[in-house]
Formats: C-alpha cells, sequence, structure tokens
C-alpha cells in the first residue's frame, strides 16, 4: 500500500513538473537569412565573444527557448513559402518583402508585441516603408545604401574628374575607353533577376522618375523613367559597360572592380570589406554621389530587411508568446548585441541607438548614414511589388536584346494595373 | 506442399514491398500533390486555396514567352540527347577496341559523369568567362587569339553553350550503356559478317546497332528524362537570362515558383512537362520494343 502510494505522489509530481514546464516555456521558431559567412556562427556558434545569440537569449530570457535556423537568400522564400502551404509558418521572419504575408493576414502588427521605447528607436523613415493602410508589420532589421566607387587612378590616367551628370558621364565612359581600350570597361551594370530591380531604380531616380508617382501609384512606364532606360541601355550599346549585364551579377562586378578591369560601379557600402575580403589590394577608389541627368537630383538606393511575426492561432496563450516576441526584438536591438551584429555584417544600423557606437568603431559609418538619410526605397509595402521587380528586370533584359523600352515598360504597366 | 506455394506466392511481393512504399510516399504521392495543386488557387505566400479549373494552365500557356520556353526546351532535348547519342555511340565503339591504355582511357571518359552537375557547369561558367576565363586564357598564352574574344556575345551562343555542357556531361552515360551493351555481342557474329564479306558498315547497321538497341533504349529514355529536368547547367550559367530566353522548361516553372512567386502557373507547367515526358518516353519504349520484337 506504501508503495502504491509513494508510486502515486511520483506520478503526480512528474505530471505536474511537466505541467508546469509545458505552461511555461515558449519556443519560438526563428528564421534568419544569411548575410555573410559569419551569420551562422553568430547566431548558432561561437561568434559572439565565444559564445552566441540562441545561448545568451536563452540565458536572459528564462523560459523562452528559440528554435533558431540560418538560412541562405536563395531558399529562404521557397522555405517560407512550403511551411506557410503546411501551417507551419515561423513565429518570427527575416526578410526583405513583407507585403504578401501582411495583405493575406498572416503577420501580427507590430504594435502588438514590439515594446514602446524599442518602436520609437527605429528611424522613423524605415519604419514608414512597412506601413500598410496606417498599420506597421515589420521592422527593418539593417539596411544598406549605394553610391558610385570609381577607380581614381584611371580616371586621372585619362584625364576626367568624377562625373556627377548623365552627359558627364558619357564623356568620362569615353575618355576611359580611348585610353583603356577593351582593357578596361568604363561602367559597371547589373541587370540581372538579382539586381536589376536596383539597376532601374539609379536610372530612373536619377531622372526624378520611379516605381510610382507622387500619389504612391504605379507609374513604371513615365515619360522619365523610359528615356532613363534608354540611357542605360545606350551605355550598353555604346560599349561603356561590362559584356554581359543580363548575366553578370554585383559580384561579378565588384570582382571585376576589385581587380582592376572595371572603372567606376554602384555598389554599396560593404564594397570595401568585399574588396579586402577577397584579396584585391592596389586599387586605389573613392565614393561619390550615384550620376544623375540634367536638371533632376542625385539620389541614392537605400536597401532595407525586416524582422516581422507571423500569427498563430494554436499558440494557447497569445499574450505571452507576444512578449516573448517582444523579448526577442529588445535582445536582438540592445547596442550590446546589434552593434556587433551590424558590424561584423557590414550593414547600417536600423536603430538609434546604434549609432553612437558604430561611428565610434568606424568613423565612415558618419558618412553612409548620412547617405541613407536621404536615400529612396523601394516600394516593398505595395502588393504588387514582386511582379514589378520581376517586370522591370525582364523590360531591362529584353532591351539589351534590342527590344523597345516603351513599349515593354508600357506592357509591365498594363500587367500590373489591370 | 500448398502452404511452400503460397509463400512462395506472395514472397515476391514481401520483398517488393520497401519499394513499392517508397515509391508510393516519395513519387506516387507527390505527384497526385502536383496535380491537386495545378488546379488550386495558390497565393504569392504560399497558401492553398480552392478549385480553380484550367486557370493555372491558361495563365502559363499564355505566358508571351512559354512559346520561347518550349522550343528551347525542344532544342535542349534533341540537341543534348540527340549529339550525346551520337559522339557517346563512337567514343563506345573506340573504347571496346583492343589497344594500349584502354583502362585509362575509360576511367577518364566517366570523369565528367562523376562529377556533381553544378560543379561542372560552374567550372564552365568559368572557362567561357571573358575576363578571367581559362578558354582565352590559353587562347592568348598559346598566340592563337591576339585579344580576348567574348566567348558569350549573344545569348543564342550562350545557349549553345549550355547545350554543349549538357552534351559534354550526358556523354559518359551513354558510353557505358553502349558499350556494355557492345561487349555482350558475341564475336562469332562479326566473324560470319567478315567470312560472308561484309563491310565496316554492313557491319555496324546490320550487326552493332540491332544488337546494342536495347541498350540504346534504355539510355535514350534515362537521357530524354533527365535532360529534360535537367536544371543546374542553365541555371548556373545563365539562370535562363536575358528575359527567359535562355530558359528550358523546367528552369522556367523554378523562377515562376520561387522568384515570381507565380505557384499556380509553375505547378500547371509541371504538370504539363510530365505528361510530355510521359507520352515521350512511351512511344519511344513502344517504337523500340516492336523493333526489338521484329528482329
Amino acid at each position: 500500500m506504501k508503495k502504491i502510494a509513494t508510486l502515486l505522489l511520483a506520478v503526480l509530481l512528474l505530471v505536474t513538473c511537466v505541467g508546469f514546464g509545458l505552461a511555461e516555456d515558449i519556443t519560438l521558431d526563428v528564421i534568419i537569412c544569411q548575410y555573410g559567412p559569419n551569420t551562422n556562427d553568430w547566431f548558432t556558434g561561437t561568434g559572439m565573444d565565444g559564445s552566441n545569440f540562441v545561448t545568451k537569449f536563452e540565458e536572459a530570457n528564462p523560459g523562452i527557448k528559440l528554435n533558431l535556423e540560418v538560412v541562405s537568400w536563395n531558399d529562404v522564400y521557397t522555405v517560407v513559402s512550403t511551411r506557410i502551404s503546411n501551417n507551419n509558418a515561423p513565429d518570427i521572419l527575416n526578410i526583405d518583402t513583407f507585403a504578401d504575408y501582411a495583405n493575406e493576414g498572416l503577420l501580427l502588427p507590430v504594435a502588438d508585441y514590439c515594446p514602446e521605447e524599442l518602436y520609437n528607436d527605429f528611424f522613423p523613415s524605415f519604419i514608414e516603408q512597412s506601413v500598410i493602410d496606417g498599420v506597421c508589420w515589420a521592422v527593418p532589421d539593417l539596411a544598406s545604401a549605394r553610391a558610385l566607387y570609381y577607380n581614381v587612378d584611371m580616371l586621372e590616367e585619362a584625364g576626367v574628374e568624377v562625373p556627377t551628370t548623365w552627359a558627364e558621364l558619357e564623356d568620362v565612359c569615353q575618355a576611359l575607353l580611348d585610353v583603356y581600350g577593351g582593357e578596361v570597361y568604363p561602367w559597371g551594370i547589373d541587370m540581372t533577376t538579382d539586381e536589376g530591380q536596383a539597376a532601374f531604380a539609379y536610372y530612373a531616380w536619377g531622372n526624378n522618375g520611379g516605381f510610382v508617382d507622387e500619389n504612391g501609384e504605379w507609374a513604371v512606364n513615365c515619360d522619365a523613367n523610359v528615356e532613363a532606360v534608354e540611357y542605360a541601355i545606350g551605355l550598353y550599346n555604346q560599349g561603356f559597360t561590362n559584356p554581359n549585364p543580363a548575366t553578370q551579377t554585383r559580384y561579378d562586378l565588384q570582382d571585376m572592380f576589385g581587380a582592376g578591369k572595371l572603372a567606376m560601379v554602384i555598389a554599396p557600402n560593404s564594397l570595401p570589406t568585399y574588396i579586402a575580403d577577397k584579396g584585391y589590394s592596389g586599387v586605389n577608389y573613392a565614393v561619390a554621389d550615384i550620376p544623375h541627368n540634367e536638371g533632376a537630383t542625385s539620389s541614392s538606393v537605400g536597401v532595407m530587411d525586416r524582422i516581422m511575426a507571423f500569427k498563430d492561432d494554436s499558440a494557447p496563450d497569445q499574450a505571452a508568446r507576444n512578449e516573448a516576441i517582444g523579448k526577442f526584438l529588445t535582445f536582438f536591438y540592445d547596442p550590446e548585441n546589434y552593434v556587433g551584429w551590424v558590424s561584423m555584417e557590414d550593414f547600417l544600423p536600423a536603430v538609434n541607438s546604434a549609432v553612437a557606437a558604430l561611428v565610434e568603431a568606424n568613423p565612415s559609418f558618419e558618412a553612409w548614414l548620412n547617405v541613407l538619410d536621404g536615400c529612396q526605397f523601394y516600394p516593398t509595402a505595395k502588393a504588387e511589388w514582386i511582379d514589378v521587380k520581376q517586370g522591370v528586370t525582364s523590360a531591362e533584359q529584353n532591351a539589351l536584346t534590342g527590344g523597345d523600352v516603351k513599349t515593354l515598360l508600357d506592357a509591365l504597366q498594363a500587367q500590373i494595373t489591370k | 506442399m500448398n502452404s511452400i506455394l503460397v509463400r512462395h506466392k506472395w514472397e515476391p511481393y514481401v520483398w517488393l514491398l520497401p519499394s513499392i512504399l517508397l515509391m508510393t510516399i516519395f513519387v506516387v504521392f507527390p505527384i497526385g500533390i502536383v496535380f491537386k495543386l495545378a488546379f488550386s488557387e495558390i497565393s504569392k505566400a504560399g497558401i492553398v486555396g480552392g478549385f480553380v479549373g484550367l486557370q493555372n494552365f491558361k495563365a502559363a500557356v499564355s505566358a508571351p514567352v512559354f512559346g520561347t520556353v518550349m522550343i528551347n526546351t525542344l532544342v535542349w532535348v534533341v540537341s543534348v540527347v540527340g549529339l550525346s547519342t551520337l559522339i557517346g555511340f563512337v567514343i563506345a565503339m573506340v573504347l571496346n577496341q583492343e589497344f594500349f591504355g584502354r583502362k585509362l582511357a575509360r576511367s577518364i571518359v566517366v570523369f565528367p559523369w562523376a562529377t556533381s552537375l553544378v560543379i561542372q557547369a560552374s567550372i564552365w561558367n568559368y572557362i567561357i568567362k571573358f575576363e578571367y576565363g581559362n578558354l582565352n586564357n590559353v587562347l592568348l598564352n598559346m598566340g592563337i587569339i591576339k585579344q580576348a574574344i567574348n566567348w558569350r556575345a549573344t545569348y543564342q551562343i550562350e545557349f549553345m553553350w549550355e547545350c554543349g555542357v549538357g552534351i559534354f556531361v550526358t556523354i559518359p552515360f551513354v558510353t557505358f550503356c553502349v558499350l556494355s551493351g557492345l561487349q555482350s555481342i558475341d564475336a562469332a557474329y562479326y566473324e560470319a559478317a567478315t567470312v560472308d564479306g561484309a563491310t565496316f558498315w554492313q557491319k555496324l547497321f546490320h550487326v552493332t546497332i540491332p544488337l546494342v538497341r536495347p541498350s540504346l533504349t534504355v539510355s535514350t529514355v534515362l537521357n530524354v528524362i533527365y535532360v529534360f529536368n535537367s536544371f543546374p547547367i542553365i541555371y548556373t550559367i545563365t539562370k535562363g537570362a536575358p528575359a527567359n530566353k535562355t530558359d528550358t522548361l523546367i528552369t522556367y516553372l523554378y523562377m515562376l515558383a520561387f522568384y515570381d512567386q507565380q505557384k499556380g502557373p509553375a505547378t500547371a507547367l509541371s504538370v504539363i512537362g510530365f505528361i510530355i515526358l510521359c507520352i515521350v518516353a512511351g512511344a519511344y519504349m513502344m517504337i523500340s520494343m516492336r523493333k526489338e520484337d521484329e528482329a
């Protein structure tokens, strides 16, 4: 009898313990995109002062477990889409686009989980990019800005100054061709499926055009855009650019620039690190504004990624889940962690609290933060963005093979506004 | 006695059961799912909605690039399978002869087959690069060309390169299929033909080819399926650029599904591809089998 009572007591204790354990522990499924070779190590290896983000977070937040997966950019869309199809969306997702998820009612509004103090810490111009109909659906995790990099020695050899306008750019390209012949490409263009939308932005925004008009409506076929794309294709047709813009990616161009085969290229703020990591040496380069058309203004292109939280109706305690997501964000954006993350991946920060530490660590950050302040972003909050992104790239590639720019952009405009 | 018979009757099925289960779970079931999805609405985020009839098929077929993609697919399959079969056959004939270093030659032929397609395609991508390509470097160093040539000047040339890489990596499979067929031919047939005064070409067309036809049938059917479904070469070299002009059905539907987020039309295209493959492979096998029976 005593034995049975002891056994019952033990079972009762076990059930109680398990019960309490289940009630307290929350596991968050997190997908982080792989920005570079160190991402995985920082989040799950030993890249964070001998430890990693997951371990440190779980130590600081008992009762919350992270099931964190670092996924390459090539695979992340497939992974997320498959998980959504199987009703297994992650709790927290780091990716660039968000509008489709928000429009289909899959996301939690940021206000539901993001502490107010943290929300107010984000750059307001960044937060605005994730707002649809007054509701913010995602927070920025980091950003990068683009500018013109040029080979100082080559331009000096050709006896020209860095170009600020499109007309000057053509003159400089011609001068470089005259001096270097086919040995150096004067100007780099990437119209691949990786960055075709960026190429469109460089020229359209540099001609006072853009993806949308002043009312925020799609305007990909406006006259300024047609002129801009025709100008870019003209650079290719005149032999000023790399020979295969449809298949040579930004990384190919960065390699050419590092190896002294390309005189000018529009690239992100991480280019110096890329060149150094690849072992290129002896390239004397400087940074300038992206050239623009006469009468228009130069505008840098800002690229931003986001963190968002998915709904999970099966979670037993929604408030506790939201709080756990908030704790994840608070820990991630804590300057003690976030500054290391942004510097490691060579990106620009998305929160004010990280600026001072970053500038102190690397004074060149300040100039880039100023560039970021005045740059424009893709209209990713619009549901048709993916179609537009693919469409402008396709139009550019068709134009490279002789297609009429106006006809191509008219067709794209008709497709996205039908 | 009866119990032994009963055991024997069921035994093959018991042994086959693991394979049947695997095929059902990993082949039949996914095919069924794809067919269902092809007739369903799928949102950009990946949510599967209700039945939409032929809407996905209409969207896929009416896309402006569909015709180009289908022509590319036809050129890709016919050129890669056709030329690799022809070249592989000739190499197999050579390797079937007795000569010094035959074993080494056979090992070398198998190399392209033993390497992953992605690696092969990446290497070829570097070989034909304009700026740092090995091909230009070798030709320049040998003094054959005076300045670097852009081996990828137009998308037509790029597609030709892709077909060339496809042929290069497919040859070993054909070679070894045909070689196994050649080695099974009894030398007495050739001796009899020689005694009857048959020429090389007569022996080739009246002895060799009829007797290696089963091997050729297997290699051709499998190659049609492999080459039609081949993804890494085109994706690694051009990603279908510019504007889908070098895409085949498989690379196009991948880009449609995972880059354009149009999963409905992409699923419809994969069903179309599956049906085309079934028809082509089935027809070829029926014709070949009939010829074998006649022979």
